[in-house]
């Protein structure tokens, strides 16, 4: 399984967390950083995550540019085998996390391009068969 | 066969799309709710929710129990999803084989939640709900409250001690 950290400004992290243990009861199968709910350094525990993590691991972060992206991306500079994610969703950390498949930079991409945003529209499918589900 | 039914007043949702499909291994669901067959929305939502590659059929409850019976249904392994548990016991009185009952996630949308009888987190059963669920436990099949695979499989039998 893919060592997970989780990275937002304020509790987009611990957030997804919650949503995630809900969904799946893995919850504390990731570790996450609150920044800027209070005044301490969160770029130790981005350090610590690189440290110790088994690889692969990913980082998600929650924008690209902002500062906690960043930290991230100048901590892991120089790790090929933690992957940082931006713009991330839950859809995306799902992916990852429910994932079998060893994580390769291509596979992280796929994952990826099933996770996106999108405009939900409504669309008349035929009706389906029996035969067709049985066959 | 059905490799799991389970009860589940959201039908497809999160946890069963994501989780238990892959944790079951089940190519094909089954929703076998009368609403639902009836509704082309709630199709339509169930569709949107049904993971890719996985095939999904809806059916009246009584359609449903043809399908499961259908003998080309003992080769494929099945997720059987109801929203009552009145309807998963039509089911296990009318098809042989289930592998096991999982009565998940009922009653935090019943009108009269208020009345119901709170079995565990997430089960809040109304009177009726409560007598299928006895008559369900009497059953040769293994039933049991297990919302998502990291929980433990409690048997119904042991919440169900002293209602």
């Amino acid at each position: 399984m893919t060592e997970i950290l989780i990275a937002s400004h304020g509790h987009m992290a611990s957030g997804l967390q919650s949503s995630l243990e809900i969904l799946t009861g893995m919850g504390a199968r990731v570790q996450v950083i609150d920044a800027y709910v209070d005044d301490s350094d969160y770029t130790a525990q981005i350090a610590a995550f690189i440290a110790t993590a088994k690889r692969p691991a990913v980082i998600f972060t929650d924008l690209k540019g902002g500062s906690v992206n960043q930290k991230v991306v100048l901590a892991a500079a120089g790790h090929p085998d933690v992957f940082v994610v931006s713009q991330m969703n839950l859809a995306i950390i799902l992916a990852v996390l429910l994932d079998a498949e060893p994580l390769s930079a291509g596979h992280l991409d796929d994952l990826i391009v099933q996770s996106q945003v999108e405009r939900i529209t409504l669309t008349d499918a035929p009706a389906d068969s029996e035969d067709s589900f049985l066959s | 066969m059905i490799a799991q039914l389970r009860v589940d007043d959201r039908l497809i949702h999160g946890q069963v799309a994501l989780v238990w499909t892959k944790e079951l291994d089940t190519p094909g669901i089954i929703v076998a709710n009368d609403n639902a067959a009836a509704n082309e929305m709630v199709q339509m939502t169930l569709k949107m929710a049904t993971p890719t590659g996985k095939k999904l059929l809806i059916r009246s409850v009584a359609d449903a129990i043809t399908v499961f019976n259908n003998p080309k249904a003992s080769n494929m392994r099945i997720f059987a999803l109801t929203n009552s548990v009145a309807d998963a016991l039509k089911i296990a009185q009318a098809v042989p084989g289930i592998a096991g009952i999982n009565v998940a996630n009922v009653g935090r949308f019943a009108e009269n939640a208020k009345e119901a009888t709170q079995l565990s987190a997430t089960l809040m059963l109304t009177a009726s709900e409560l007598a299928a669920l006895k008559q369900l436990a009497t059953l040769d099949v293994p039933v049991f409250n297990q919302v998502v695979p990291s929980n433990a499989k409690t048997p119904i039998s042991t919440l169900l001690k002293g209602h």
